[in-house]
């Protein structure tokens, strides 16, 4: 199946064959665990959301249309993985207040061998990332770390490419001010989010 | 002051090359004349440079294996020849009962034969050896046996080292099961060096290079053993030929070389033909020349080889991509040879 392109593999599985399954998981499982893990920031919740993505690629193969890109379309189903869970735990919280602890697993939770690993430089990153808003650090995630235009990016988030630019241009404000406190504040703008138009996958 | 602004905010989109050649020079041309952008400009760089060091994480194996099993595309069929084994609340305490008496017993009774005759005990150490002689049955260390439980003994003594625990209900309809296992029992095999079946077993041990640890330790052992000429056997030079041959392990070879070189005149042609074959075909280049300088001491001392070896050690000697010191060393196991 390795010489298959993913459109091809997709219209097999589409046609109810779930044997590529597999490959397409080697072919795209790093990026999509590694954005699901800069996004909830938890290596568990990483792995639970990249499972349910590959889950969701089966079951929803027969929406996938076969002149799009898959990792993008991946990228749109984790996304709103990741969207739907921290609105679990937001409604979980308001209804339950610290019972939330007992049934959601906590984001931000390193595991010990990685924060040994980790350079000083890569903790000081993620700590500042930590500080984005969730829109703000998927925008500049993707755009830095998966190489994603804002065109692509704004099809992943479902929102305009006027707002990806926005969120992205804030983000790298606050990014600079926490990581390169030497160098001159920048000017305040006037620059407003533009409205996010919410799509599912 | 608005051109700044619209600057800083396409900065990114600089950054990430999105933006059209003509207005991509135009906000180069801009950074360049404004120090405040300037300084902007760099600052934003260095901050996207430096986000360059998150570095990127593996997915730990097994969400795959999670994802195929809940996709239904993980397929680990169970052995054909093991039944599942089903509890039955009838059988229940036959089957601990059986189950805890099988373990505890099983390894005394790998060390008797005959099921019959068993008669539980302890477990101990039999010295099957001081039996008289016409009341030894041969002992056979490789068998699958079957008894019954009521066969073991109840004591648990020895705690016996068991392995590859299977349950089977072979026939669902009767009222019995069965639980098998491997167990593992020490055996201490006496004898006098000479006889055959002590020749035999050590052979068999030295073929089974798993079996010795560590095995240069083993190879140590025969050589003290079988260096002396009352012990001389061929059987021993030739399962140390077998160790030359097939193990995997350079060190162990090199070591098989030392002791078949140590073996007495008596064995000289087994030897020979080890030392030839290694000479002629090991991988390592050590253990050739360990093979060539014994061959080389061999003929010094007038030992006789045949035309086959003569030939071997002709083509070494003049074979260009050979060790040097191998090459030479053939020579001189050529040299020493004297005229009859």
């Amino acid at each position: 199946m390795k010489h298959l392109t993913d459109q091809e593999l997709m219209k097999i599985v589409q046609a109810g064959d779930y044997s590529p399954a597999s490959e397409l998981y080697d072919r795209h499982s790093k990026w999509i665990y590694n954005f699901a893990s800069r996004i909830l920031r938890n290596p568990e919740l990483a792995e639970d959301a990249t499972q349910e993505v590959f889950l969701r690629m089966i079951r929803h193969a027969h929406t996938f249309k076969d002149n799009a890109s898959l990792r993008t379309w991946l990228y749109a189903i984790t996304s709103n993985w990741c969207r739907d869970y921290f609105r679990r735990a937001d409604n979980q919280a308001v209804k339950e207040g610290d019972e939330v602890l007992a049934t959601l697993q906590a984001p931000f939770a390193e595991r010990p061998d990685q924060r040994i690993e980790q350079s000083s430089t890569a903790r000081m990153v993620k700590a500042a990332l930590d500080k984005l808003t969730h829109d703000q650090r998927e925008a500049i995630v993707l755009a830095r770390y998966h190489e994603m235009s804002h065109d692509e990016i704004a099809k992943v988030v479902g929102c305009s490419v006027g707002a990806v630019k926005t969120r992205i241009f804030r983000a790298m404000e606050s990014l600079r001010n926490i990581l390169n406190p030497v160098a001159p504040q920048s000017v305040a703008t006037p620059v407003e989010e533009s409205p996010v138009e919410e799509t599912n996958v | 002051m608005s051109d700044c602004i619209s600057l800083r905010e396409s900065m990114p989109l600089l950054l990430a090359e999105e933006l059209d050649p003509v207005s991509r020079e135009l906000s180069h041309q801009h950074i360049e004349n404004c120090p405040v952008c300037a300084g902007e400009w760099a600052a934003i760089k260095a901050t996207w440079s430096l986000l360059g060091d998150l570095p990127e994480e593996e997915v730990p194996a097994h969400v795959k294996q999670r994802f195929l099993q809940r996709a239904g595309l993980a397929a680990e069929p169970a052995p054909a020849n093991v039944v599942p084994f089903t509890r039955r609340p009838a059988l229940k305490w036959i089957a601990q009962a059986a189950a805890v008496v099988l373990l505890v017993g099983g390894a005394y009774y790998a060390g008797d034969y005959n099921a019959d005759r068993f008669e539980p005990a302890p477990l101990n150490v039999e010295r099957i050896g001081e039996r008289p002689l016409d009341a030894i049955t041969p002992v056979s260390l490789s068998e699958s046996r079957v008894l019954n439980a009521k066969a073991l003994s109840p004591d648990i003594q020895g705690r016996p080292n068991i392995a590859n625990v299977q349950f089977v209900d072979a026939d669902a309809s009767d009222d019995q099961i069965a639980v098998s296992f491997d167990v593992t029992s020490h055996w201490t095999v006496t004898g006098n060096p000479k006889e055959k079946s002590i020749v035999r077993l050590l052979s068999y041990m030295l073929e089974n290079e798993e079996a010795m640890t560590p095995r240069s330790g083993a190879m140590e052992w025969v050589r003290r053993t079988y260096s002396d000429p009352a012990n001389a056997d061929p059987e021993i030079a030739n399962a140390l030929a077998k160790v030359l041959r097939n193990d995997a392990h350079e060190g162990v070879r090199l070591r098989a070389v030392e002791t078949l070189t140590t073996l007495p005149p008596e064995v000289a042609v087994q030897t020979r033909d080890a030392l030839i074959e290694a000479l002629k075909s090991d991988p390592n280049p050590a253990v050739r020349l360990k093979a060539v300088e014994a061959l080389a001491r061999m003929t010094s001392k007038g030992d006789m080889l045949d035309a086959a070896m003569l030939d071997t050690l002709r083509a070494k000697a003049s074979q260009d991509d050979e060790n040097l010191y191998v090459r030479v060393k053939a020579a001189e196991a050529l040299r020493n040879i004297k005229p009859n």
